[in-house]
């Protein structure tokens, strides 16, 4: 770890009026990504300015058919939530997925979303679900969100508030975990929406993404057997010594179909 | 002896409530940090290396590099293998400088080192030292080493080749072949893995100069052996290393050497007369600990008409990475040769084993040594035999067995078998494993779309037998009279001080309380092996109950003093002398309480025994089940049944298959050290992308003891420390394969992983 100092901000506005004058500063929220890197002298921030327990950060509440969440809230809390629970009962069950206990009492959801790892969880939710990514300068869509593997919408400075989910009719997520590391090799989160049945994927390519083949199958046939019939196209997934393409897109259309048969499980 | 299952371990305690000392929590005054600069490729000549930058990073008090290394000539690395070849020849040896020099021959050797105020300051100095590299040609496995014309790693060792070695009679062999009704052929690897210990490697090293000597704390499974090889590598006297060793977070024999670093440190801490510690990171463990395994076996078994093994060659190729360790050589080579015959009679052998070098971190004997992988191939080559002949698996062993009345076995290559009795463990697990129920098991699995497989292994090992030709213990009385043992034998996690205490305990008919365990223990003046090669209990734990039973006779006279009566009217029992009429006694304890005061105390002594080898061994049976969607294996069941000799504490002994059979699986259906062919970069460097084995993954597990004594040792003890590891490989292999083989599928290389496993069967499936 190279030297860097560390800033606890007293609030919102003061955080980001400091990352924006200190190009090189960083936000600290769970550090559940980010001190690994520097643990790893893959980074060297002049700052880190921490803004896990802002209050303004905080916060779960369910108004208007839309699930808000703070984007400090830790991943326990959200597993835990009555809220999420009763709302979207497969937010919480993604959360109490993400990493080993120790991650989940620290990993925050604007920070996994903020970071796009292109294996994380919580991305696989928000595009699902159509969510909108509140920050400190204005809403993004889900869709416009994502950007590819750890690319975001996000500016220089701009901070992430508040993730509005809507609540779906149901929802179910599946994820098969890297046998090492516990990332997501491939996840599914398959939500029914008043819009029709939204399907995406996380882990098995370069960012998550919606998988709109099955999407179009399910919106004839709301069943597991629509998706069977489907072969995930492999061309632009990820490859590497631990598993070829093709395996991730087995292992996409596998999780999609337990995700989709939990789901059809569910009222 | 009694059998106290339930207890838990008396080290428990103390290890898991943070009271443990391990290398990490050792400090000296005045102590400075090493870092360490790692070559960051696998194979090149150094042209220039400019350390000046890094002197001027703040903190920093020097620099060390190879040239440091030669001037002080640290550079020849002991070596156990003492066999020649046919030709007389002995294994190459080629020199390691232990900071590089000239070359550097994998990625993560140690090229420089930084001392520091701080281990940070160090770390950061690393940087600004500057080394031009010229690269070369890059070899990481063998069968790319051995090519002609490959990358030549050392100049001293042509065609990367340090040894071969034929053992058996192959004109024998080649007779049987000929006259075989079937011939079985399998090529299987022992893939490289990382022994990845829960402590990291670190090292303390203290010098003082009135007496030009040195004060060392680091990991190690013993005094003896680390002592000696120091000397070794350094020439300084044995006399000028004292050893202070503590707790130690597990070795699997990557903890049992000298490594490079160590000396490196020597060499600082007496050029700058200050201590010089260093903990290494995970990340560097993965690169430069020693790796273990490593190795392609070529077999094939010849069978006569009856199914009756007449004859057996292999083919060993064995890594040893880029320079030779100590136990590398002689674990790959010996202990194969030891155990190629397996469990069964085969009255023609012949091995060939060739030790290779390539690009890749050096290769160290690893929980077994040798022995699971030579088990491996044999049990691999039975079962595939089995199936080309179809024949039931547990049929054909049985057919084959060396049967109880051939024991004392001298086996047609190394090795005299202790009595064993491999159909009554077979017997016992395939009956506690409902072995003949499985059909239907498979059926219901399969109505679930899944694949259900049950698999067996019957193995033994060669083993106990130590470097050091006998083990000693002291039994001394401290200042307050108490009792304590002293060995040589370390524990890292094989509960030393909860059976060695219960030896003598129940010896002397003492409470276990009342005696108190110390190993490894600077200045004591005993002989003795490390802990390693499932020897501790054979060895040690037996000298410890001869210790007790001469400390009882020791005593005796000068009870009888005591008591002012004949030792003859003496009769010892629950820890006391009482005259044969009942009238007078004293305990022990109490005795050896009243003759504190007399220096040394009266009742201290040495005992001593040369232990020979022992041969564990067993029946495994492993059910699994296989979802042919994600390619994932479960394991539903583990069934063992050792013969580990008498046993003295089965919660010990269990705890020791749980820990091995679950290392087997690891290796079985998860790690793998993955080098990069091209480049040679370790791709497999951390925790992210070495798959490890999860305790949750064997859920369902039995332990049986099939005690048959062993006659080398007074208390029947054969050892439990590798055998779990050495069963499990080819047992879950088998009942992987037993559930694809009706898919078509008869051969598979470990690692079994989910990505393997689902390609596997979309192949079968299309063929």
């Amino acid at each position: 770890m190279f030297e860097f100092s560390y800033l606890k901000a007293n609030s919102l506005s003061e955080a980001a009026a400091f990352v924006a004058a200190h190009p090189d500063a960083k936000l600290l929220a769970g550090g559940m990504t980010l001190l690994p890197t520097l643990k790893q002298r893959l980074a060297q921030p002049s700052h880190l300015v921490d803004v896990g327990r802002l209050p303004e950060l905080g916060g779960i509440e369910l108004k208007a058919g839309r699930l808000a969440i703070g984007a400090a809230t830790r991943h326990h809390d959200v597993a835990t939530s009555a809220v999420v629970r009763n709302a979207i009962p497969a937010l919480a069950y993604l959360a109490s997925h993400i990493g080993d206990p120790q991650v989940r009492n620290c990993g925050t959801l604007g920070g996994s979303v903020a970071n796009n790892d292109p294996a994380a969880d919580y991305p696989a939710a928000v595009l699902a679900l159509d969510a909108i990514i509140v920050t400190t300068q204005r809403e993004i869509a889900a869709a416009d969100f994502f950007q590819g593997m750890f690319a975001t919408a996000l500016e220089a400075g701009e901070i992430i508030v508040r993730v509005l989910f809507p609540v779906p009719k149901r929802a179910a997520y599946e994820k098969f975990p890297h046998p090492a590391s516990g990332y997501a090799m491939a996840g599914a989160f398959v939500a029914e929406m008043a819009t029709g049945v939204r399907v995406a994927v996380t882990g098995a390519g370069p960012g998550v993404f919606r998988w709109s083949e099955a999407e179009s199958a399910l919106a004839q046939n709301l069943n597991v057997a629509a998706v069977d019939k489907l072969t995930l196209e492999a061309t632009d997934l990820n490859e590497d010594f631990h598993a070829t393409r093709e395996y991730r897109a087995n292992l996409a259309k596998v999780m999609t179909k337990r995700a989709l048969q939990k789901m059809l499980a569910t009222k | 002896m009694t059998d106290t299952h339930a207890a838990n371990r008396r080290e428990d305690l103390r290890l898991i409530t943070g009271r443990g000392r391990y290398v990490a929590d050792s400090n000296l005054p005045h102590q400075l940090h090493a870092c360490f600069l790692r070559a960051d490729r696998a194979h090149a000549e150094i042209v220039t290396i400019n350390t000046e930058p890094a002197l001027k990073c703040r903190g920093v008090v020097a620099v060390f590099t190879g040239a440091d290394a030669i001037a002080a000539n640290y550079k020849q690395f002991p070596n156990m293998m003492t066999f020649t070849n046919a030709s007389g020849a002995t294994i190459l040896k080629p020199e390691r400088p232990v900071l590089a020099h000239g070359k550097v021959r994998f990625v993560g050797e140690a090229v420089a080192m930084v001392v520091a105020e701080s281990a940070l300051a160090a770390q950061d100095a690393l940087d600004a030292i500057a080394i031009v590299y010229r690269d070369l040609p890059v070899a990481v496995s063998v069968e790319d080493a051995l090519a002609a014309g490959a990358a030549q790693l050392h100049a001293n060792v042509p065609g990367n080749l340090c040894f071969e070695w034929d053992t058996g009679d192959a004109a024998a062999v080649e007779r049987a072949f000929a006259k075989a009704a079937h011939v079985t052929r399998l090529t299987v690897v022992s893939q490289r893995v990382v022994p990845s210990p829960m402590e990291l490697r670190g090292c303390l090293i203290g010098y003082d100069g009135a007496s030009d000597s040195y004060d060392i704390y680091t990991n190690s499974q013993g005094i003896l052996m680390m002592r000696w090889q120091f000397a070794a590598l350094t020439g300084v006297p044995e006399e000028k290393l004292r050893f202070h060793l503590h707790d130690v977070g597990g070795s699997f024999g990557q903890r049992s050497a000298v490594y490079p670093e160590h000396a490196a440190q020597m060499i600082a801490a007496k050029k700058l007369g200050r201590p010089i510690k260093w903990v290494a990171s995970r990340s560097e463990c993965f690169l430069s600990d020693s790796h273990g395994r490593g190795i392609v076996m070529a077999g094939e078994l010849a069978l006569d008409r009856d199914s009756r093994f007449t004859a057996a060659r292999y083919q060993f190729l064995c890594d040893m990475g880029a320079y030779l360790t100590p136990t590398g050589p002689a674990s790959h080579v010996r202990n194969p040769a030891i155990g190629m015959t397996g469990v069964y009679r085969i009255p023609a052998l012949h091995g060939n084993f060739k030790v290779v070098l390539t690009n890749t971190s050096p290769v160290a004997a690893y929980r077994g040594a040798g022995r699971p992988d030579v088990a491996y191939m044999v049990e691999r080559l039975v079962d595939q035999a089995a199936s080309e002949l179809k024949i039931e698996r547990d049929e054909l062993r049985r057919r084959n067995f060396i049967p109880l009345d051939a024991f004392p076995y001298k086996t047609p290559t190394m090795g005299v078998y202790e009595a064993s009795d491999f159909a009554g463990c077979l017997g016992k697990a395939l009956q506690a494993a409902d072995w003949n129920g499985f059909d239907p098991r498979r059926e219901k699995s399969r109505k679930a779309g899944k694949l259900r497989g049950i698999g067996l292994s019957t193995v033994i090992e060669g083993t106990a037998a130590g470097m050091f030709p006998k083990d000693q213990v002291a039994i001394e009385f401290d200042a307050q009279g108490r009792l304590e043992v002293y060995t040589v034998s370390l524990s890292t996690g094989q509960s030393h001080e909860t059976t060695f205490t219960e030896i003598v305990a129940q010896t002397l008919g003492v409470a276990p309380e009342a005696v108190t365990l110390r190993e490894s223990v600077q200045g004591k003046n005993l002989s003795g092996n490390h802990s390693g090669g499932s020897r501790s209990l054979v060895g040690c734990g037996s000298v410890c109950k001869l210790a007790a039973q001469k400390l009882i006779e020791q005593a005796k006279p000068l009870a009888a003093e005591e008591l002012e009566l004949e030792p003859s009217q003496l009769d010892y029992a629950d820890g006391a002398f009482r005259s044969r009429d009942g009238e007078k006694m004293i305990g022990l304890l109490e005795l050896a309480k009243k003759l504190v005061g007399t220096s040394p105390h009266p009742l201290n002594l040495m005992a001593e025994a040369s232990v020979g080898s022992t041969y564990p061994n067993g029946c495994h049976v492993a059910e699994v089940e296989i979802d042919p969607e994600t390619g994932v294996t479960e394991i539903l069941s583990y069934t063992a049944v050792d013969d580990a000799g008498i046993v003295i504490n089965h919660s010990v002994v269990e705890g020791q298959v749980h820990g091995g059979v679950t290392q087997g699986a690891g290796q079985v259906f998860g790690e793998h050290a993955v080098y990069d062919r091209e480049s040679g970069q370790l791709l497999t460097g951390s925790f992210s992308d070495y798959y490890m084995p999860r305790a949750g993954w064997i859920r369902d597990i039995h332990v049986n003891d099939h005690p048959l004594p062993s006659k080398v040792n007074v208390l029947g003890a054969k050892g439990a420390g590798e055998s779990g590891c050495t069963a499990s490989l080819p047992s879950l292999v088998s009942a992987v394969l037993d559930a694809v083989r009706p898919l078509g599928i008869q051969h598979l290389d470990m690692p079994l992983t989910p990505s393997k496993m689902w390609h596997a069967i979309q192949t079968a499936k299309a063929e």
